[in-house]
């Protein structure tokens, strides 16, 4: 057996806030149940204390968004480089990551992604995480936060329409976003080993070939 | 056909009769409101405006009945009228307000102007703030409600104190138009007086700014349609939860810290609503409103929201999709995932 190559695929800065914000969601998503059916729902003793902990859960959330944004933005500067899928990418990535999903998958063929810290994602992950990022998180956040402070933030309220378009919009992006999690979660589970995948991201380092499949190695 | 008409004829005698007591009171009140009604006679302080008296329910009761010992000389007698007691009349009201703690602080008429009374449901939830904001500032209440109250200024702007402090059996949901003050962008939003709602109506009843068609009743579909008419972008819809009655406690009621007395009350608490224009005379006038329209998911009252309880079901289904869209993949390739497990055997090794 050769020694493991290893490599530093997830830098101190994105596991933080990987999972405050994992942390975060995950609160979110089981507070909000109570906060839209709490005649039916009785997880946390009152009200009170669900919508706390949501508003809570919230802030962290927006925080640990802002610590990404700037590693990827000012420090690392690559956030382009890895969040954005490239014109081959388009072409031909997706589909082959697709077909790796949706078929030779389950033939046990490897996966055609090798990731590298410059290009870690596969083009799939690559526009899911564009839309999650870029998208779903900042909105959810921010209609999140004119939720908590409708009333000396009324104008803007208004200027999307009123609180009730505000609510639905929050609403059915934090569905997204718990959808995206279900689907996250699960694909992070695909690696060599149910955990291969997950530990490098507590970790930082990823053992070569754990997302390869081993009757190619050997 | 001689006897008929006799009997109609009676008939009307007796109705006349029955009003006789009303016709006096307003004969008299009149005769009072020639000099009273007439700020230039009498002086600002004294001065009851006609209006606003006439379509009150003391105007059946009438000056003479909490004035009696008023002469044939007044005002040249130099004696001061006798002004009647609340309780004279009210004594239900009287023993329970009497019994409570907030009779130390207030009077009846601290709360009450004799020549403007309305029943809950003929003034507006601010106007109901009023009364309380002589005593009450405004900003102290934000103070100490914001201490355990969650977005204490949306609550204090949007609820009627008595909701939280007053006991009754049944709440609605009252929708009052609000218009931005003129000439502004991003202004503040009053409460329309009924000479703005008269401007905007160009002529007509004011009713039909949202009854388009006149019938007396709003239907989900003419709320839509004045929350998206360009032309009323000035004016909107405020909704306030209110009570149908009121009790003269005025007491801190225990359930209401606990946010699920309004919060987790479920959709089918918020099925009525009314909406509440002001009239000429200062009362308001209240038009039923399409049941459960503030529960539309978007456009029958945008900017009416109660967290947990006027929420959307239609709503809950698209998020309800969504959430099963996410689902697919965990369960459809999980599936599969397992069933082809023997593919990938060697890799566990
Ligand atoms: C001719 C004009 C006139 C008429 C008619 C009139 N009042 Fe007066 N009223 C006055 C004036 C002037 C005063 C102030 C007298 C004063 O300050 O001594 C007054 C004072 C009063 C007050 C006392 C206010 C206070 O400060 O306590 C009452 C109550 C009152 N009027 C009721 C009535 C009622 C009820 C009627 C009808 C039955 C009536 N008035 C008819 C002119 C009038
Ligand atoms: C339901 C009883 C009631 C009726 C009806 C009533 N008043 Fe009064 N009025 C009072 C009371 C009580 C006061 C004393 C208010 C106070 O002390 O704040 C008063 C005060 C007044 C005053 C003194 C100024 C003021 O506003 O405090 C005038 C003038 C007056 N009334 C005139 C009239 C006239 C004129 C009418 C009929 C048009 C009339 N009232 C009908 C109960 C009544
Ligand atoms: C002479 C009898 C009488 C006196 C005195 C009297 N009221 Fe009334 N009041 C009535 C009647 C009659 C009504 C209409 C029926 C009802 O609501 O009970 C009424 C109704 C009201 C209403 C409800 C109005 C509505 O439209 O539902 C209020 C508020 C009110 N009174 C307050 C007062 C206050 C405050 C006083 C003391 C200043 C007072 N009343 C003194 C007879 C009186
Ligand atoms: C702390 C303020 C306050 C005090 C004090 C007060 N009320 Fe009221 N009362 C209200 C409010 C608020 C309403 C709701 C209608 C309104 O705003 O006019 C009301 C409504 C009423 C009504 C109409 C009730 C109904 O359900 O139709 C009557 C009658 C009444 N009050 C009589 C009295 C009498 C009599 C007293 C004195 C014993 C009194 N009030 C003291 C605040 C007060
Ligand atoms: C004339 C003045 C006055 C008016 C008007 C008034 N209050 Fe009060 N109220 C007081 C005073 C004084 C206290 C006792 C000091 C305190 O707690 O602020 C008090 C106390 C209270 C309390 C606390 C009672 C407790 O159990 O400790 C409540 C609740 C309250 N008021 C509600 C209201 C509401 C609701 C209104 C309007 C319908 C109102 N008040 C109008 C003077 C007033
Ligand atoms: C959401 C329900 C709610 C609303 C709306 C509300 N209150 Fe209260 N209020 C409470 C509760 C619950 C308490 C008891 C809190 C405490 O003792 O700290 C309280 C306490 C008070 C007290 C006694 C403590 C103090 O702050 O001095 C007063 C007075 C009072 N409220 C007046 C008002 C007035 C006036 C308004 C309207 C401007 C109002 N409240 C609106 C629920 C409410
Ligand atoms: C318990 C919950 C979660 C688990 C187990 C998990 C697992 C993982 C794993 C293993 C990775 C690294 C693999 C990869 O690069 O794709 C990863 C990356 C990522 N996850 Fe999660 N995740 C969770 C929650 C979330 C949530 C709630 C979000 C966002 C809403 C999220 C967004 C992302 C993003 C954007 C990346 C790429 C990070 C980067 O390297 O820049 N994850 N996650």
């Amino acid at each position: 057996m050769s020694p493991k190559t290893r490599i530093y695929l997830q830098p101190t800065p994105v596991r933080i806030w990987h999972w405050l914000n994992a942390l975060g969601i995950i609160t979110l998503c089981v507070t909000a149940v109570q906060i839209r059916f709490p005649e039916h729902v009785h997880m946390f003793a009152n009200y009170k204390t669900a919508i706390l902990l949501h508003n809570a859960a919230g802030l962290v959330v927006t925080f640990s968004f802002t610590l990404w944004f700037i590693y990827y933005a000012l420090v690392s500067r690559n956030m382009f480089k890895v969040y954005v899928p490239s014109k081959d990418d388009l072409q031909y990535g997706i589909l082959r990551q697709a077909k790796f999903y949706l078929l030779t998958y389950f033939l046990g063929w490897a996966n055609p992604h090798h990731p590298t810290p410059e290009n870690k994602f596969n083009p799939m992950q690559k526009s899911a995480y564009l839309a999650i990022m870029f998208l779903l998180v900042p909105l959810v956040s921010l209609t999140g936060l004119l939720l908590t402070n409708v009333s000396p933030m009324r104008d803007l309220v208004l200027l999307i329409g009123g609180l009730k378009i505000l609510i639905a919009i929050h609403f059915l992006l934090a569905c997204s976003l718990c959808a995206f999690l279900f689907t996250h979660v699960y694909l992070a589970t695909l690696g060599k080993t149910p955990m291969a995948y997950i530990k490098p991201m507590w970790t930082g380092w990823e053992e070569e070939g754990a997302e390869e499949h081993p009757h190619k190695a050997s | 056909m001689r006897i008929l008409s006799k009997i109609k004829q009676i008939g009307l005698l007796m109705s006349l009769l029955t009003l006789l007591p009303f016709m006096v009171a307003a004969m008299e009140n009149s005769e009072c409101m020639d000099c009273h009604g007439d700020a230039d006679m009498v002086g600002k302080e004294l001065t009851i405006e006609p209006l606003t008296f006439d379509n009150t329910a003391h105007a059946e009761v009438g000056c003479h009945a909490c004035h009696a010992s008023i002469t044939d000389q007044h005002p040249d007698d130099g004696l001061a009228p006798s002004k009647a007691a609340c309780n004279e009349c009210h004594d239900e009201v009287n023993d329970e307000y009497g019994n409570s703690l907030h009779a130390g602080y207030a009077d009846c008429n601290d709360c009450h102007n004799p020549h403007q009374v309305r029943g809950p449901t003929a003034v507006s939830g601010q106007d109901m703030n009023l009364k309380c904001a002589i005593c009450h500032e405004r900003t102290e209440m934000l103070e100490t409600h914001g201490e355990w109250l969650p977005q204490a200024d949306l609550h204090i702007s949007n609820l009627p104190c008595v909701t939280c402090h007053s006991a009754s059996d049944e709440y609605v949901i009252s929708l009052y138009i609000i218009k931005r003050q003129s000439g502004t962008m991003f202004g503040k939003f009053d409460l329309a007086t009924y000479d703005e709602l008269h401007e905007f109506s160009g002529g007509k009843p004011i009713e039909r700014l949202v009854d388009t068609n006149a019938d007396g009743y709003i239907s989900l579909a003419e709320l839509r349609m004045f929350n998206l008419d360009p032309a009323k972008k000035q004016l909107r819809l405020q909704g306030m939860m209110t009570p149908e009655r009121l009790s003269h406690d005025f007491m801190t009621l225990d359930n209401r810290w606990d946010c699920s007395f309004c919060h987790a009350s479920g959709p089918g608490a918020m099925q009525v609503s009314y909406l509440s224009l002001a009239q000429g005379d200062g009362a308001f006038k209240r038009i039923a409103v399409e049941k459960g329209a503030v529960l539309d998911a978007l456009y029958g009252t945008p900017d009416f929201y109660m967290v947990g309880s006027t929420r959307s079901k239609a709503l809950n289904y698209v998020g309800l999709v969504i959430l099963a869209g996410g689902m697919v993949m965990p369960i459809g390739h999980g599936t599969l995932r397992f069933l082809t497990r023997k593919n990938r055997k060697n890799e566990e090794e």
